[in-house]
């Protein structure tokens, strides 16, 4: 017994050291539902948050890095290349990315490849070119190539984008980042994936999110034309109808 | 989108369609796509904005009988059928990638042929007026080889008894192009009524009316079932603009002469047309492009 007890409580120190550091994250997004009405042109959030000691744990030791990732919803996507075929310009080439998100950006406190390694960036697919590589069609001898091209043409958009100062730390633990949604954004649920990372490490992840919706007559419309195209055709031809029937009795053509 | 712009477009092409008396769809569709409407979403809302506008023409002409409806019928019934081929045809195009392409070149064949056409009839008026010859327009009244196809119906409305074949074969081709390309198709139908069938003047544009309201009518709803593409707003602000303009249109005609209106909207059409062949001809910005799979892609 006397031999083990020193061996105990070099163990219970070590613990208690490992405690000590282990952190964790809390964070949230300042709007949970991003309503587009008709005069919507964007919106920016507030996503923040504070790194936290883990339970038992007692403190935490920094500086921090943070990578948050922010995924849109998903829809099935082609990129085509057009060339010259017998003096006409065709669509000739494509590849389909099945699901591919309408939205991806990545806010970062730093730049990326000084937060930490290319291997964990690959392993937790933060960069947009991840995405592309699991959405493309798997037999596509060019799906690399086409991939590049989609993510700079959603780039082109702001639909894509890295921002590696979108992240500000407001002290050693608690940080804020501001993110600008477009006017063309894409209805759905909206994925934020917060990593932390101290020299290059992963120490914590976590998942929030929040929902972009039409709202009032735009949202009636936009179910309608998808859930009752029929109704929805017909009601477009009464309208048709209603209005060059009211615009004859009003002008007598 | 803007509203405003939109609302504008329509009443701009709306007082054009009014002031040389044709339907506009062939002028809207690649003006919206030219101003960036994506053309899956512009051929098929143009399709409301064309049924609201014949709507407006049908009624006027039904008051003063101006309409063959033994024909219409016909007409309409067989362009149904092209109606259903098109869209089908638009959809397959349009998941294959093609169908840009494909718009771009029916317009360019569709507007150039048209544009050539009345380029050279306005300019021989223009030029007979100056030389002060006056002729009376006069259509051929020997029969064609057309007349003596079988199965034969009477119109009695269009004083003809002609064989039903040729009827239904406009009726298909019309539906055709005028569900893939957004387009009523009264400038080819006027034409092959009078020049085909020799439908008589009086009735012949208030047919085509009727025959075009109908057609595009069956196109909008089934558009907005298959492709899911027809944005019932900018249908909305393009009908308003549309009646409203050619209102204003129809009332400017009248100040302006015949043959230099021929000439003008014959330079319009080249000119859309000569836009087409560009954008087939010269080297994208960008070989690179988008698009979501599947239906919809509305506004």
């Amino acid at each position: 017994m006397k031999a083990v007890a020193p061996l105990l409580a070099v163990l219970l120190a070590l613990a208690s050291i490992g405690g000590a550091r282990a952190e964790g994250l809390v964070s949230t997004v300042s709007n949970p539902n991003v309503a587009i009405t008709s005069s919507f042109d964007g919106e920016t959030l507030s996503l923040f948050g504070n790194v936290e000691p883990d339970q038992g744990a007692t403190g935490v030791s920094g500086p921090f890095d943070i990578i948050i990732v922010v995924i849109g919803p998903s829809v099935n996507r082609v990129a085509r290349l057009k060339t010259n075929r017998a003096g006409l310009w065709m669509n000739t080439e494509q590849v389909e990315f099945n699901p591919f998100p309408t939205y991806y950006h990545v806010l970062a406190s730093n730049p990326l490849d000084r937060i930490t390694d290319h291997e964990t960036l690959e392993a937790e697919r933060i960069l947009p070119d991840a995405q592309t590589r699991i959405a493309a069609a798997p037999d596509s001898p060019h799906a690399d190539r086409f991939g590049a091209e989609l993510v700079r043409l959603m780039t082109a958009r702001g639909l894509f984008g890295i921002e590696e100062q979108g992240v500000k730390f407001l002290s050693p633990t608690a940080y804020v980042a501001q993110l600008t949604l477009p006017a063309d954004i894409s209805n759905g649920l909206f994925i934020t994936q917060t990593y932390l990372f101290r020299d290059g490490r992963l120490l914590a992840k976590r998942g929030d999110s929040f929902a972009v919706n039409k709202t009032g007559f735009e949202r009636y419309l936009f179910t309608a034309a998808h859930d009752q195209p029929l109704q929805y055709g017909l009601v477009c031809v009464l309208l048709a109808i209603g209005t060059g029937w009211l615009g004859g009795v009003i002008f007598r053509r | 989108m803007n509203l405003f712009f939109l609302v504008g477009i329509g009443a701009a092409v709306g007082f054009l369609s009014g002031l040389f008396g044709v339907g506009g769809g062939f002028l809207l569709t690649p003006l919206l796509i030219f101003s960036g409407v994506p053309s899956s979403v512009a051929v098929a809302s143009v399709t409301g904005q064309v049924t609201a506008a014949s709507t407006s023409g049908a009624l006027s002409y039904w008051r003063r009988g101006g309409i063959d409806l033994h024909l219409a019928m016909y007409l309409v019934l067989s362009s149904l059928i092209g109606v259903v081929g098109g869209v089908a045809t638009f959809a397959a195009l349009r998941a294959a990638g093609q169908l840009d392409l494909v718009i771009s070149l029916g317009y360019l064949v569709l507007l150039g042929a048209l544009g050539t056409i009345m380029l050279s009839e306005a300019l021989r008026a223009l030029l007979r007026r100056r030389a002060g010859i006056v002729v009376r327009e006069k259509l051929p009244s020997q029969h064609t080889w057309m007349h003596g196809l079988p199965l034969r119906i009477r119109f009695k409305r269009s004083k003809l008894y002609i064989s039903v074949l040729p009827v239904l074969a406009i009726g298909v081709v019309i539906g055709f192009i005028g569900a893939l390309l957004g387009v009523g198709g009264g400038f080819i139908l006027v034409p092959a009524l009078v020049y085909l069938l020799r439908v008589p003047g009086n009735v012949v544009v208030g047919t085509t009316l009727l025959q075009v309201m109908a057609m595009m009518a069956a196109t909008t709803v089934l558009q907005a079932v298959q492709s899911q593409s027809v944005d019932i707003m900018l249908s909305f602000c393009l009908m308003l603009g549309g009646t409203v303009g050619a209102q204003f249109g129809a009332s400017a005609g009248q100040y302006l002469r015949g043959e230099q209106l021929r000439f003008l909207l014959a330079l319009l059409v080249l000119a859309v047309a000569v836009r087409f062949g560009a954008t087939l001809v010269l080297a994208p910005t960008d070989p690179f492009s988008l698009a979501v799979l599947g239906p919809g892609g509305i506004l």
